[in-house]
């Protein structure tokens, strides 16, 4: 009886390795919340599409939070035990693990579809390789992150006149003069600048370097440039604002709850939107909001939007075959003519690629279809720049300062002389 | 002369014995053993050692005592000490009183008013820090909140105020948080030493002409004392290692005025990836908490005559 437990014991023992002695190849992938990237369902349905072509490869998922997915990773880099997969931007996947050698290059899988990409903006091909021209991220999806109004608000604060109602763009003068109708009509608070950290800080830079078309970075994106004539201006402008009432900046809340108080009417204006989170806030708007997305405000009318580049880079974990597997899986997320355009529907973004054109025409989600009147103006995207993760938590603490009423000079000076460490 | 003799009387056969029963006692021992070596000392070791080294997600430099230097040249690290230290000297001495009055209150009621109210403290500390730190966050919510509603209500004050968002009031915010989830255990802890008290002694005390007074300093303090000294050296360490109401609430602004050292070791090792620097400042929080322990244990000792 003995002997025939042990043997049932060694058996079972023996079964997980059994299971995989064919050629069956295992693979994990870690995905923040990118859309629909982040409910299990969906992602369960397009790796039962792979699967279908692939049989041969197991993908396992872990989904990540932005509260504390980056902790995650980090542990996950420290003890090895990295994903094969990660999706996420260029700011982590280049400037962050890909800087730090964690990254694999993933160059090869560019070959065939760079011009495309290029067609549907040069911005997402730069974005997505290093100084040396290295590929770490392989991008699907793309968005310009906007501003949000209540329509009725303005409408009845007759502060429509402010606004290009066609182009969803106006001046930083039409702005201003929205405060004023908004303050007048009793709309208060108008608006709320979130500086508590955590996250939508894409928000709060736009409106900043929008207002009198300042650059976050240089250039060469290797120095942090809030000290410009035109963003101390704007600093000040919002400063101002904030001192006279017509505008709130609140240090006690993140961008998650700007984007509460604006669904529940609470606020007029909100700065951090794009067309993802017009589809996960739908069922939470009061019944008075009317959204109306709209471009950051700009001396000349033209914004310079921040924009969001999603995609897939590689661990190097070192195993050849799963390093094979994971590229296998990627091309057909990315780039299978049946199922690329799935892929980024469930994103709410749009596509990297010319060729896919648009994939909302005729859904359920044809009104993400409107967001695309923003892409022409996707800005520089900076947020590759050295020292990003620091610079992030100098810039709150910026706004918190200045909101407190610090002298713009001198906290500009202390946040460049921080973030440019 | 009786010691040796009756060493000498022990047999070969109760020698094999009370070796059995020792390595017994070791095999029962080794796994928590096992744990408390694997995932107590040796993380605190291995702290230690990286403390002395440029450890970050690209280097693993031995620098010596750099990371120190820099620690205590840092503005923010002096902050988020001052920070941690006004919570430590304010929670743990309100927190150990309010708990031994409520427990003075509730003790010498009927069994089930006594659990009702033991429940009531303790709910906090089961509920877990996160769905506590959202209902908090709603009661002190700048433009909806309960706080600011019901002040503006009695007339407090005119306008609302931002809690959470002004540097004036964040922290004390944190500190009347981290009360209502320290006070439970506590509570049930004093409940259960002040039932323990010699009630023969108390009688005695009063039939002498004790007063209340009397009692509870002479007799029912000096017998709770072991249980003061738990709860003191318990709520220090939890007020020093505050870190998931900071998270979750304020991320240590605004401004860093509710920035602690836990706080900022997370900041620092998880978001900045520097793990060297990271583990200098827990050790320097381990040897205050060390400090702060060992002079509680010294007065309470002294107390105790």
């Amino acid at each position: 009886m003995k002997k025939l437990l042990a043997l049932l014991l060694c058996l079972m023992l023996a079964l997980p390795v059994l299971a995989f002695a064919d050629d069956t190849v295992e693979i994990t992938l870690w995905t923040y919340p990118i859309g629909s990237w982040g409910n299990a369902e969906t992602v369960d349905g397009i790796i039962k599409d792979f699967n279908a072509v692939h049989p041969e490869i197991k993908v396992t998922v872990q989904y990540l939070d932005y509260s504390s997915g980056d902790d995650q990773v980090t542990t996950a880099i420290e003890a090895k035990t990295t994903p094969d997969i990660i999706m996420e931007g260029p700011e982590r996947l280049v400037a962050n693990w890909g800087a730090a050698g964690k990254m694999l290059d993933i160059s090869d899988l560019w070959a065939e579809t760079k011009d495309d990409i290029i067609a549907a903006s040069p911005a997402v091909e730069a974005a997505c390789k290093n100084g040396e021209g290295i590929y770490y991220e392989y991008p699907l999806c793309m968005t310009t992150h906007c501003m949000v109004i209540n329509y009725n608000d303005f409408e009845k604060a007759g502060a429509l006149q402010y606004i290009d109602e066609e182009k969803h763009t106006w001046t930083t003068e039409g702005f201003l003069n929205a405060l004023d109708a908004l303050n007048a009509a009793g709309f208060v608070p108008t608006a709320v600048v979130y500086c508590g950290g955590q996250g939508g800080d894409q928000g709060t830079r736009a409106l900043v370097t929008n207002l009198y078309s300042g650059q976050f970075t240089n250039a060469d994106h290797t120095k942090y440039t809030m000290d410009s004539e035109a963003n101390i201006k704007a600093l000040k402008q919002l400063q101002e604002l904030v001192a006279n009432g017509k505008l709130d900046a609140d240090p006690g809340i993140v961008a998650g709850d700007e984007i509460a108080l604006f669904c529940n009417s609470t606020i007029s204006i909100g700065f951090c939107w794009n067309a993802s989170a017009a589809v996960s806030n739908k069922a939470s708007l009061a019944e008075d909001v009317k959204v109306f997305p709209m471009a950051f405000p700009s001396d000349d009318g033209v914004p310079e939007l921040q924009g969001g580049i999603w995609g897939f880079g590689l661990f190097d974990n070192g195993n050849e075959a799963k390093v094979a597997a994971a590229k296998t899986f990627i091309k057909f997320v990315c780039d299978d003519p049946a199922q690329a355009a799935k892929s980024v529907y469930a994103s709410g973004f749009f596509p990297t690629r010319a060729s896919l054109g648009d994939i909302y025409a005729g859904t359920d989600k044809a009104e993400n279809g409107e967001y695309a009147i923003f892409m022409p103006y996707l800005g520089d995207y900076y947020q590759v720049t050295p020292n990003w993760a620091a610079q992030r938590t100098e810039w709150w603490n910026l706004l918190q300062r200045i909101f407190a009423g610090g002298d713009v000079e001198a906290e500009v000076a202390v946040y460049c002389q921080n973030a440019n460490k | 002369m009786t010691v040796l003799s009756s060493r000498r009387m022990i047999s070969p056969a109760m020698k094999r014995a009370r070796r059995r029963e020792n390595i017994s006692a070791y095999i029962f021992m080794a796994p928590s053993l096992l744990f408390f070596l694997g995932f107590v000392i040796f993380p605190m070791g291995m702290c230690l050692v990286t403390s002395f080294f440029n450890y970050t997600m690209t280097d693993f430099s031995f620098i010596g005592l750099k990371n120190y230097v820099e620690m205590f040249q840092d503005a923010i690290f002096g902050k988020a000490l001052v920070n941690t230290i006004v919570i430590v000297v304010v929670s743990v001495p309100v927190t150990c009183l309010f708990s031994l009055w409520v427990a003075s209150l509730i003790y010498k009621m009927r069994n089930f008013s006594t659990s009702f109210f033991r429940c009531v403290f303790y709910l906090p500390v089961v509920t877990g820090s996160v769905a506590v730190t959202v209902v908090w966050k709603w009661i002190f919510n700048n433009y909806y909140g309960v706080l600011n509603y019901l002040c503006r209500s009695l007339g407090l004050i005119s306008r609302n105020i931002n809690w959470l968002g002004n540097a004036q009031y964040a922290l004390a915010c944190i500190i009347t948080i981290l009360l209502t989830t320290s006070v439970g255990q506590p509570i049930v802890l004093y409940v259960s030493a002040l039932s323990n008290v010699d009630h023969s002694l108390i009688e005695a005390a009063s039939v002498d002409g004790a007063t209340n007074t009397q009692v509870f300093w002479k007799i029912k303090w000096p017998q709770i004392m072991p249980t003061t000294l738990y709860i003191l050296v318990i709520t220090t360490i939890n007020s020093f290692q505050c870190f998931a109401l900071i998270q979750l609430l304020t991320s240590g602004g605004p401004n860093n005025s509710t920035q602690t050292i836990m706080y900022y070791i997370y900041y620092n090792a998880f978001k900045l990836s520097r793990y060297g620097y990271g583990s200098a400042m827990g050790i320097i929080l381990a040897v205050i908490i060390a400090l702060f322990s060992a002079l509680q244990f010294k007065l309470a000792k002294t107390d105790n005559g």
